[in-house]
């Protein structure tokens, strides 16, 4: 499937939601809650090179939290439930601005991402996994261009540019039911078969030790994570 | 495509038209404008490698910079901060890069890496190299080793020790070699040298020549074996001929090849095996066996193969 720009980007945003989308059934819950931290946002990294396209300084998207301590980014996952089965979906990153968007997705394992640019300056994709393996690192030359690359076991993906230092982008690999909490550090997990639940949440930087969660049907469960 | 894809979405920024504006513009952010690899602010870890030095990048040839190009350091076992760009660029955009890479080095002379041939059991290569080569020969009631080491100086020259060790002698002579490039082109090398042993006192001059014809490679040797002491060691007029194919075009490759050796009226053909042992290639290993054609009576079939070391290159990069 070849995607656009914009819907190469709304793809990988509802990514998360497609996985739980589907799990629906009558008598079931749902899970919400929020993600926190006391950890302070680190400041804007001062760009010394392309400030013609990536502008004099850009965002450090390690820690994006709001006045209120909101995290987002943070992938809060329903440990051992497997998100119903199909394609795997595609996914998107688009090199925009000298940032990788989105900065945290979720994709199925065997998913193909598309890889682009709005850019008119050399990007490179390098995914590698946690401890360093190389998956693919291309070249994105030019805006407009799509490169398609699969990725195939489960596990975190870690995105760098080679051109641009302070890029940073996860592709979160799993077969299980997870979402990307949003700018107000909130996310639901709707249409949960009741029953008792680990829920873990990963972030790029901070920590939290997993929560045991009790789904009811009808009754929606609470959960918050604080991390450090 | 890429171009037009560009500005369809109706950029206001001008983008590089031919290899030296894309040069300038992507490649020249880590290997710099001349190719040094030397620039101020650098992005990357590792050091880029500097082809304006001809020593260092002369000896590779088009196919591996093209498979770095396209599939990006890894392919080549190097860095994998070098993306691939086989998605962004055609064939024939590679092939310029490549080329355009060629003219950073400024100095002429230099053989082309182009002509750099994998290495034959017996064949001597025209192409200068820096390289540790041991070489085991068994038969079923002898055995030998020649530990080899080569060394290039200049532009075009190279010269060798050879210690050969018998299971029964032991070691009786040292070979030395002086090897030059006369001729070389995009495809063609052709080389002289002279060989003394010693304390034998043999004197051989030799022929080298290697081609590519469509995908084949062509080795061939001549060497006359002139002793100044007649009593310590016969003439001889030695000729081998080779031909080989690479299965693939990364530096690692398998490449399958036979010799024909011949030594006055004595005749052997060697089928060979050649496995480059890291990505990069600066390893690689070779097993044969070389089967006489006449004479049987008064020699046997061997074992025989190489594991050589070019100590200049990278055996594997940073990842």
């Amino acid at each position: 499937m070849k995607l656009g720009i914009l819907e190469s980007c709304a793809v990988a945003a509802a990514v998360s939601m497609l996985f739980v989308g589907q799990l629906g059934s009558q008598g079931n819950g749902t899970i919400s809650g929020v993600v926190t931290t006391k950890a302070p946002g680190p400041r804007p990294v001062r760009v010394t090179i392309d400030q013609r396209v990536c502008g004099d300084d850009v965002q450090d998207e390690s820690i994006v939290v709001d006045a209120t301590g909101h995290l987002a980014n943070a992938v809060v996952t329903l440990a051992g439930v497997k998100a119903p089965g199909g394609n795997a979906a595609a996914a998107g990153i688009m090199n925009e601005k000298c940032r990788f968007s989105p900065h945290v997705q979720i994709v199925r394992p065997n998913a193909v991402i598309t890889t682009s640019s709005s850019d008119p300056i050399l990007h490179t994709t390098n995914a590698q996994t946690e401890a360093g393996r190389s998956l693919f690192n291309v070249a994105v030359p030019v805006p407009g261009i799509r490169i398609n690359k699969p990725v195939t076991s489960a596990g975190v993906v870690r995105l760098n540019c080679n051109t641009h230092p302070w890029m940073r982008g996860w592709v979160i690999v799993t077969d299980e039911v997870a979402v990307v909490t949003g700018a107000d550090g909130t996310f639901t997990l709707p249409d949960v078969p009741a029953g008792k639940y680990e829920l873990r949440v990963w972030h790029e930087g901070l920590k939290a030790a997993p929560q045991t969660v009790v789904v009811t049907a009808g009754a929606p469960a609470k959960v918050s994570f604080e991390l450090r | 495509m890429i171009l037009l894809a560009a500005f369809a979405l109706g950029l206001a920024q001008p983008q590089p038209a031919t290899i030296p504006e894309m040069w300038d513009a992507w490649c020249a952010r880590c290997h710099a404008q001349d190719g040094s690899g030397k620039v101020p602010e650098p992005t990357i870890t590792v050091e880029p490698m500097d082809f304006t030095d001809c020593k260092v990048t002369s000896p590779e040839p088009d196919a591996d910079w093209e498979l770095a190009i396209s599939h990006g350091g890894p392919a080549v076992g190097l860095s994998n901060e070098m993306p691939a760009f086989g998605d962004s660029l055609t064939p024939g955009q590679i092939r310029g890069f490549v080329a355009h890479m060629r003219m950073m080095c400024k100095d002429d002379g230099w053989p082309s890496g182009n002509t750099n041939f994998p290495r034959p059991v017996f064949t001597t290569k025209a192409f200068p190299e820096n390289e540790l080569v041991l070489l085991p020969a068994v038969s079923h009631d002898t055995a030998e080793i020649a530990v080899v080491y080569e060394r290039r100086f200049g532009k075009r020259s190279m010269w060798e020790v050879v210690l050969p060790v018998h299971s029964r002698d032991g070691v009786d002579e040292v070979e030395v070699a002086v090897k030059h490039v006369l001729h070389s082109t995009g495809s063609r090398i052709l080389s002289g040298g002279l060989e003394v042993v010693v304390p034998t006192g043999v004197i051989e001059p030799f022929l080298v020549f290697g081609t590519a014809i469509g995908g084949t490679y062509l080795q061939a040797q001549t060497k006359y074996e002139w002793p100044a002491r007649p009593e310590k060691a016969d003439r001889a007029f030695v000729y081998n001929l080779y031909a080989g194919r690479d299965t693939s075009n990364a530096p690692n490759t398998w490449t399958i090849g036979v010799e024909l050796n011949g030594e006055n009226r004595e005749l052997a053909l060697t089928p060979q095996l050649r496995k480059g042992l890291t990505k990069t290639g600066a390893l690689g290993a070779s097993l044969g066996v070389q089967v006489p054609l006449n004479q049987r009576q008064e020699r046997h079939t061997r074992v025989v193969g190489y594991l050589l070391w070019e100590y200049l290159e990278p055996v594997r990069a940073r990842p």
